[in-house]
């Protein structure tokens, strides 16, 4: 995999656009957005692809690798047009699937209905056999019981079968039983075994993650090959990885067998990039906000690294950031970078409700029929309207003025259904629509930050996504957050951070034993096993040996209290004195959390965590070649900033008008995809990495 | 325009507070996000799984005069229980509370609802000013008494259920009250559990000053508590545009519980009437049971819980839960009876009479706005403990809720298999418990048949079978709905009725309702809870859905026959049009 890369390209697919950036040589970059083609989303790449190396006179040959995000897993599972699929279980468990976790997300929701299962009941089918907790089998399982089994699977024209049974993270033999004759008698069809895709406790959990692996999977495989080949059409052979939710990048080899690592690929790779940039700047802490259309993500980056979730919901409405609201999606518990999500993005709608109160979302207008001012048929006001009725945007400022945009519809959107119902002016009606939609991108921040014992003050706020600069000076000072950073072509942020991220597989294991009588042996041999296994994943690939790095991490608790903290590990292989560095590092991260440490000293650990990576992370030190200066935009624009500055004659100036030195809000940067609000008490400048940099000036 | 909002409050006894819409919510996303982290904060460092995994707490911020501005996500069933303990508190203690205070209870006769919920209130000092207070109540494992988990059907008197705690000052001026924390670790079976879980309390109580504290320096205390007027008149207007939306009148409905878990066959009168006028609404519990001596006698306060509960859940708004949506709502029980016991009577096991009241208040709004309620669920949770000793002699107390299915409604199937909406908690993981517990799960699935029929279905109730894998255990297990299964509305049949059996030498005994009996080494029961009922004839279900639901094994091919008048055939699954046809012609000759 050494030698040269000529060109590298990082591909993001989005609902409405498909973002590419290619890497040249010289470490230069170029950006394109095309038109997404959800018929078949290989289209527009290939389009897109084709059309830059034309227009540069570059050979496709020439691309050395494709970094892929991509939304086609996840739009599956809303459209539910995954593969038929059947689930095999522990006799007297075939609900689990459908019982969940029992509780509901919203209180007081008469009308709630559960999400229909992925596989419904007729086609979970019960297996008889059992082991303990230890492992121990308890009621053998007869492989001759399976004949009939497979006999209705052929008979229903299943393509997917998803095996999970309980324990099997202790012992997988009946797992494999099952497997190895299903792959045999029926080839054709996919099969997914719960100890492979997740060999950790919790049957519901590793049931729903299985069964959505196999949900996904002939889809995937199906996707992917078909755009491995349009690429050969087009003269390359260059190897394609794919993001995982977790930021790193695997083969669409062992994507397609795991398809369920990638599912949510696109947030994931921005996230990778804001690393990628925090470190280069030097800044250990930093939140990110990534503001789209009808939703805004929020993730943390701590020391320099990406904090990791265990578990997340896909497919779920998105309505409120916080986790106690789940219930209402298909549950995946993989290792995800811990993202929050609130429904408030440029197409929120904005209402007042029968109690007065000024409304924002969770209802959208999306990118169509989209904004009031898009002329196309949305009557009532959303963010991006009022934005541009206090003038933070204007009619050049979406998509460098190739969208055309109606000033007068937002306005009246805004007169009709915000200020007069609430005798409010217009420009106090629209202000306050940016307020609140503000206010639920703090939820976001707060809920991975504020709901993990972290204050948000002390970190630098990164923004990207189309509409985030606009809000992040404000989202910023709500917060008391000082820095606000606004990366060069913020736009797409997501398909950069793909040509920035290493190639990483992670493994876990239950091991549930207590500290204090830990078979250290034992240990060192789960370490050992998924070392092998993932080293000899990325071997297969390509990779040597010696390329891969291995860091090591381990859930750890106190006694008795069922949520745990993932802590690393050191040293190799583990010793005694590793394992109470590990307790003291927990106990300093609980307090850091909780405020407090536990009363007790009996710990017990209960995951082993493997991460092996290869470097891969593209040099992009050339900087961005196709900055064109923005034209068309007025020299001042008149901005309004709320009741206690009003309404200001605002210098509107590009990204390369700003220096080192710090200019004093209000100023307007406009750029081809957005626009950058530095307010009143604020001051923004450029630093050496070409990042917008604002400073948020509080006393 | 601008005078709409005037016309709606004006109906409002106080003046409304000028707070312009932006603000409100503003302010409103902000004090909902400070409660909700209380809760999280509990869930993240709580010890026991009825907090963590169960959630069984609510937490809420009252502004200094005890008024409830906002309560977090929550049990619902706690709705009405602050302002009452609120007000005890007051009562106590008056304004003599200082900084560094934090005051606790758990007295059912003194602000609480029984005795496993401890109430904390820690007042919130700006400087020398009293903002408010935080609240975090939650229910512990254990609270000493007679049975493991504190929480038995058939106990007599409150003294027998554990230790009562009368309101009392757990920090007084930052100094832990070592002598309550004394006797209360004395007192639990389970003392690391219970004091690890109310320092869980004190932290989230602790969110709450930080967070208030913050909002008020923020936007000046002035202006916040002017916000707090703004909320209660918000959530009021919405309590009465609700109301209001109800045809005025009055509607009775009359419930039952099977037992009170000392008389197994005496059933036990649950009614309510709704008197509705205009904006307001009153909900008279005359002509309920006399309190009982077992344990389901119910706290006013609780018993307001269900009825703001029932309420809640037609509205069409989410407003925040607090003391201005409670306003045009009065809820009047007699003195003595089910739902306002005297001391001493027991109320441990309570949370079946509050269920049962929601039931009944949805039978009664069913008869004014038959559209918005759904037949009734399981009845609420089936709620068991199993205190015992491994091989080892390590003393395990296991405890969880079953639950649960949704009734139909208008144009809505039940769901089945999920959480009551009244008590919005999890299950506990299967793996988790048979890692941790002298306990063997051995099914756990859904009941075929158990949704009463109906145009929209009932929901399927679940049954889960254990086996108890220890030396010795006490075992106590409260249900409800056997002799009364969950009715169905126009036209709806009932839900299929509980059950609990033991397993003995010769097969599965069944067991009464609520009981507290011993448990022995590798011996199993099962329960299966009430199934949902439905709505509307079942002779006009969409045959489809109908279809669907015997494929699934949700419905048998037998109750299709019989409930639905539809002959089912399978291989490949179809409807026998013809054969249907005729047995609709038959059964419609049969019945003239």
């Amino acid at each position: 995999m050494s030698g040269e890369h000529p060109l590298r390209v990082g591909v993001d697919i989005g609902g409405t656009f498909t973002d590419i950036v290619f890497v040249m040589a010289d470490g230069t970059l170029h950006k394109r957005k095309v038109p997404s083609t959800p018929a078949d989303y290989s289209t527009a790449i290939i389009e897109g692809i084709s059309a830059f190396c034309a227009e540069h006179g570059i050979a496709a040959s020439r691309i050395a690798e494709v970094q892929h995000a991509t939304t086609v897993a996840t739009n599956a599972i809303l459209e539910r047009k995954g593969a038929r699929t059947a689930l095999l279980t522990t006799e007297g468990f075939r609900d689990v699937l459908e019982l969940r976790r029992i509780r509901i997300p919203m209180s007081y929701d008469l009308d709630w209905q559960k999400p229909l299962p992925l596989v419904e009941r007729e086609w979970r089918i019960e297996v008889r056999e059992r082991l303990d907790a230890q492992g121990k089998v308890l009621t053998e399982l007869d492989p001759r019981a399976l004949e009939p089994v497979i006999d209705s699977l052929r008979a229903g024209d299943i393509e997917a079968v998803a095996v999970c049974l309980l324990h099997s993270y202790r012992n997988p033999q009946h797992e494999i039983t099952v497997v190895d004759l299903l792959r045999e008698r029926l080839p054709s069809v996919y099969v997914s075994a719960s100890h492979y895709v997740l060999p950790e406790m919790l049957e519901f959990e590793r049931t729903s993650t299985t069964v959505v692996n196999a949900y996904v999977a002939p889809l995937i495989a199906r996707y992917l090959t078909a755009l491995r080949a349009r690429l050969e059409e087009l003269g390359t052979k260059a190897p394609l990885l794919v993001m995982q939710s977790n930021g790193g990048l695997i083969s669409a080899t062992v994507a397609a067998q795991r398809p369920v690592t990638i599912i949510e690929s696109g947030p994931a790779a921005g996230v990778v990039a804001a690393l990628r940039l925090a470190r280069d700047c030097g800044y250990p802490d930093v939140l990110t906000l990534d503001m789209g259309g009808t939703t805004t993500k929020a993730s943390i980056i701590e020391q320099g690294e990406i904090l990791r979730a265990t578990e997340y919901e896909v497919g779920s409405a998105v309505s409120i950031s916080s986790r106690l609201m789940r219930g209402n999606g298909y549950v995946l518990r993989i290792p995800v970078i811990d993202i929050s999500e609130v429904g408030a993005g440029g197409g929120s709608i904005a209402a007042i409700d029968s109690g007065g109160s000024l409304r924002v979302g969770p209802r959208s207008a999306g990118a169509s029929p989209g904004p009031a001012c898009y002329r196309q048929g949305n009557e009532f006001p959303t963010v991006t309207d009022a934005n541009l009725v206090v003038g933070y945007l204007n009619s050049d400022s979406l998509a460098g003025g190739s969208i055309p945009i109606s000033r007068e519809l937002a306005e009246v959107a805004v007169q009709m259904h915000v200020a007069e119902p609430s005798g409010l002016s217009l420009l106090e009606a629209a202000h306050g629509i940016h307020l609140v939609a503000n206010s639920n991108m703090v939820r976001a921040i707060k809920s991975v930050s504020v709901e993990r014992g972290r204050d948000p003050a002390e970190f630098v706020l990164m923004v990207f996504g189309g509409a985030g600069p606009i809000h992040a000076a404000g989202v910023a000072r709500e917060l008391g957050i000082k820095r606000v950073m606004v990366p060069p072509a913020p736009g797409v942020f997501s398909a950069f951070g793909l040509l920035r991220a290493d190639v990483e597989q992670h493994a876990a294991r239950t091991i549930l034993t207590s500290s204090s009588d830990l078979d250290l042996a034992a240990l060192n041999a789960v370490f050992a096993q998924m070392r092998a296994e993932l080293t000899g994943i990325l071997v297969d690939e390509g990779y040597t040996a010696d390329a891969v790095s291995v860091t090591a991490h381990v859930d750890m608790r106190y006694r008795g209290q069922s949520s745990e903290i993932t802590v690393s590990l050191q040293q190799f292989p583990v010793t005694e004195a590793e394992v109470r560095l590990a307790e003291q590092r927990f106990e300093e991260e609980f307090e850091r959390t909780y405020g407090h440490r536990g009363q007790s000293k009996a710990f017990e650990l209960v995951t082993a965590r493997l991460i092996a990576s290869v470097a891969r992370h593209a040099d992009a030190s050339g900087g961005w070649a196709d900055d064109r200066p923005v034209t068309g935009a007025a020299a001042q624009r008149s901005l309004y900033f709320g009741q206690d500055h009003g309404q200001v004659s605002t210098p509107v100036i590009g990204r390369a008008d700003l220096t080192p030195q710090p200019r004093s809000g209000p100023l307007v940067v406009h750029e081809y995809d957005t626009s950058v609000i530095v307010p009143p008490g604020c001051s923004a400048s450029l630093d050496s990495h070409g990042n917008i940099v604002i400073d948020v000036h509080y006393g | 325009m601008a005078n709409k909002m005037a016309v709606a409050t004006a109906a409002a006894d106080a003046a409304p507070a000028r707070i312009d819409p932006v603000r409100l919510e503003l302010v409103k996303n902000a004090i909902g996000s400070v409660v909700d982290e209380m809760v999280l904060t509990v869930v993240r460092i709580a010890y026991s799984s009825i907090m963590k995994d169960t959630m069984d707490m609510s937490s809420a911020f009252c502004d200094r005069k005890g008024r409830l501005i906002a309560q977090g996500l929550s049990l619902p069933l706690h709705l009405g229980s602050i302002p009452d303990a609120m007000d005890a508190v007051l009562a106590e203690y008056g304004d003599t509370l200082v900084p560094g205070d934090i005051v606790v209870l758990n007295d059912p006769y003194q602000g609480g609802m029984h005795l496993p919920d401890i109430f904390m209130f820690q007042p919130i000092f700006v400087e020398d000013h009293l903002l408010g207070y935080g609240v975090l109540v939650a229910h512990h494992n254990d609270m000493g008494g007679r049975v493991p988990g504190s929480s038995a059907a058939d106990s007599t008197e409150v003294f027998q259920e554990g230790l009562q705690i009368p309101i009392l000052k757990l920090y007084d001026r930052g100094v832990p009250n070592t002598t309550l924390l004394k006797i209360l670790a004395r007192n639990v079976r389970v003392p690391d559990t219970v004091l690890g879980d109310l320092y869980a309390q004190e932290a989230a109580c602790r969110i709450a000053e930080r967070g208030m504290h913050e909002l008020a320096v923020r936007y000046g205390v002035e202006e916040i508590e002017r916000c707090f007027d703004a909320l209660l008149d918000y959530s009021e207007r919405e309590a009465r545009r609700t109301i209001a939306s109800i045809p005025d009148g009055v509607y009775t409905y009359t419930d039952y519980l099977d037992d009170d878990g000392i008389h197994p066959n005496e059933p036990v009168e649950v009614k309510v009437t709704l008197r509705i006028k205009g904006e307001e609404l009153v909900a008279d519990l005359t002509g309920t049971s006399p309190q009982v001596r077992g344990a389901i006698n119910s706290t006013l306060s609780f018993a307001k819980s269900a009825i703001y509960f029932a309420i809640r859940a037609i509205m069409f708004s989410d407003a925040p839960n607090n003391a201005g949506f409670m306003r045009p709502i009065r809820v009047e029980a007699p003195e003595g009876c089910l739902f306002n016991p005297v001391r001493p009577g027991a109320v441990a096991a309570r949370g079946v009479s509050g269920f049962r009241l929601i039931d009944a208040t949805f039978g009664a709004l069913a008869q004014a706005v038959p559209q918005r309620p759904r037949a009734a669920g399981e009845g609420g949770t089936t709620s068991y403990s199993i205190g015992g000793y491994t091989a080892d002699g390590r003393f395990v107390l296991f405890r969880e809720a079953l639950m649960g299915a949704w009734g139909g409604g208008y144009r809505r199937e039940g769901v089945d298999g999920v959480a009551n909406p009244a008590a919005n908690i999890s299950n506990a993981p299967i793996e988790v418990i048979e890692n941790t517990a002298p306990i063997r799960i051995e099914r756990y699935e859904l009941v075929c048949d158990s949704g009463g029929a109906g145009t929209w279905r009932g929901g399927l109730s679940v049954s889960r079978q254990l086996r108890f894998l220890g030396e010795r255990a006490t075992f106590q297990l409260r249900s409800d709905r056997r002799q009364h299964p969950p009715f169905g509305l126009f036209g709806g049949s009932s839900g299929k009725p509980s059950n609990t059996e033991l397993e003995e030498k010769n097969g599965w005994r069944q067991l009464p309702t609520k009981f507290t009996q011993s448990l022995g080494k590798n011996q199993a029961f099962r329960h299966f809870t009430a199934g949902g009922g439905g709505y509307g004839d079942p002779l006009q279900r969409d045959p489809q859905a109908l279809l669907h639901d015997v494929r699934n094994g949700k419905v048998s091919i037998e109750a299709a026959h019989r409930d639905y008048r539809t002959v089912i055939v399978r291989s490949p699954w179809r409807i026998d049009e013809e054969a249907t046809r005729a047995l609709c012609e038959q059964s419609a000759g049969g019945s003239r």
